[in-house]
């Protein structure tokens, strides 16, 4: 799948503006952002629901739409309610049968987690049991993509790990997936490479290694103890200073260059240091969209 | 298709509202119209039968597009564009689920005429009344695929009902025509409902529908498929 250029705009919002992206068969792809990062659409434009105003999208060397006509792939989109008065077994076997090499129903059923749901009314589960069935129905036709926007927003912890057991199962039977999340745990837990978008745009995109590498390596943090906070940005190896009332924290990519400096000022009242999170590598890499709150 | 037209008559015959407003409503006010009065008005009987039936057809066939607008809000219409099924395929499905679920209606009430009021008629009268408000109902099918494409569940039916009641008592399917004024009754003969009925009644007194309800009715089909299209292009944009 590829992005060359691609630009979307809806009103004077660029919800894309210019994305390039490759993603080979078989990775699994998290699609990192903010809610209103274009994570949506660009999924939009990835299965041919939407056109990019520039630019090219082609899934499998073609039109998305050619894809999504052979049956290569199966998506759970976001906002999308359940299905009235119909059965899971009938939706899912339903979709299945739309594609040319379908998943047995009960096989779907058993990937997605609810094979004792298979005659109960898809209206009437609960907001978590209807998650799973979308997903059901995403991988039904045993699609070699499934795209996944929001895949886990309604659910609680326990049905989110259940969930992701059943998204890694799937992928592992060398299917390619693509999913979006706001949450950066799911993100670095269960893709093999993180996309991060930021007002229509890709700010960066590596594994959470290299995310976090990319960001600063390490976050010093101490007490300021009366003293100010200037200077402590041009100290080596900062990249980033941040006060919460009386402690200062700095992101570096040295910390040992910081932290030896930071002694000879004698500012190393309980001084921490530890390996930046995933966390401070996704507001560093988003911090412009932060400075304009 | 075959499926999802399966899939989706299945939808429609769960749909509570569908089964008592398209169903049971018209088997009511037919059996309670003809018979409040007393009287063996036989021929009162047959027209309403007719009447009736077509009104309950109208109402299954514009309740396809309030389906429609469901299927819009819930996100079912645009998970279907992420599946091989082409759109073209889906619109045809709707208008064929429309065409089967009119069916109902249709029987029931002719069941209702024939077996509760004693309506006879020849065999084949039956069956040329039963297929031609079959045929007949299609207009009113692409009344409501345009009502549903274009407008929100909500508006959709709305509309769908004022089309339906409106059409239904001014096309005199409700009351003979002869009970009202002089305008309203040189208005009727223009509307679908009115000529739609007609196809029935006529094969019931044993003719061939006259080439006027054709006509017109031709026309109304013609008119809402146009409103269908253009509705469904529309839509088509942002589903």
């Amino acid at each position: 799948m590829s992005f060359r250029g691609v630009v979307k705009t809806f009103g004077d919002v660029r919800a894309a503006a210019g994305l390039d992206l490759d993603v080979a068969c078989g990775e699994t792809v998290a699609l990192l952002g903010r809610n209103g990062a274009g994570k949506s659409t660009a999924i939009s434009l990835l299965l041919g629901l939407d056109e990019p105003d520039e630019g090219s999208v082609a899934l499998f060397g073609g039109r998305p739409e050619e894809s999504v006509r052979a049956g290569r792939v199966g998506a759970m989109l976001q906002d999308t309610r359940p299905v009235p008065r119909v059965t899971v077994q009938e939706l899912v076997s339903f979709v299945a049968g739309r594609y040319p090499a379908p998943l047995p129903v009960a096989e779907a059923l058993r990937l997605a987690g609810i094979p004792e749901l298979a005659g109960r009314r898809v209206d009437r589960l609960s907001g978590g049991q209807a998650q799973r069935v979308r997903f059901a129905v995403a991988l039904a036709g045993n699609p070699a993509l499934i795209v996944l926007d929001e895949p886990t927003a309604a659910l609680d912890v326990e049905a989110r790990h259940a969930f992701w057991e059943s998204m890694r199962a799937y992928a592992r039977r060398g299917h390619t997936v693509l999913f979006s999340t706001h949450y950066l745990e799911e993100a670095d837990a269960h893709a093999d490479r993180i996309v991060v978008m930021d007002r229509g745009r890709i700010v960066a995109n590596g594994t959470g290694e290299e995310l976090k590498r990319s960001a600063g390596g390490h976050r010093v943090s101490f007490d300021l103890a009366g003293r100010g906070a200037e200077g402590l940005a041009l100290l080596p190896g900062v990249v980033a200073v941040e006060v919460l009332g009386e402690r200062a924290r700095l992101r570096t990519d040295d910390s040992d260059a910081t932290v030896v400096a930071l002694a000879e000022r004698g500012a190393i009242r309980g001084l921490e240091v530890v390996p930046a999170s995933l966390d401070d590598a996704f507001m560093a890499l988003t911090s412009h969209a932060q400075e304009k709150i | 298709m075959f499926d999802y037209l399966r899939l989706e008559v299945r939808r429609t015959l769960r749909d509570t509202g569908f089964v008592i407003g398209g169903v049971a409503m018209p088997v009511m006010m037919y059996l309670l119209f003809t018979n409040l009065g007393g009287g063996d008005d036989g021929g009162w009987k047959t027209a309403s039968m007719v009447g009736m039936a077509a009104y309950g057809a109208v109402g299954s066939a514009l309740n396809t597009g309030g389906g429609v607008a469901e299927d819009k809000v819930t996100g079912w219409l645009r998970q279907l564009r992420v599946t091989p099924m082409t759109p073209r395929e889906v619109v045809l499905g709707r208008a064929l689920t429309g065409s089967v679920t009119v069916l109902p209606a249709i029987v029931t009430v002719l069941a209702a005429g024939g077996l509760v009021n004693g309506v006879r008629l020849e065999a084949w009268q039956w069956a040329a009344t039963a297929v031609l408000l079959w045929l007949g109902s299609v207009p009113f099918t692409l009344l409501g695929l345009g009502n549903g494409y274009r407008m929100t569940a909500q508006t959709a039916g709305v509309a769908n009902m004022v089309c339906n009641l409106g059409l239904a008592v001014v096309g005199g399917l409700w009351f003979p025509l002869a009970l009202f004024p002089g305008w309203l009754r040189s208005i009727s003969p223009y509307t679908p409902t009115n000529r739609f009925a007609q196809l029935g009644v006529s094969v019931t007194e044993g003719r061939a529908p006259g080439l006027g309800a054709v006509a017109v009715l031709t026309a109304w089909l013609l008119v809402f498929g146009s409103y269908a299209v253009v509705s469904y292009r529309r839509s088509a944009r942002t589903v």
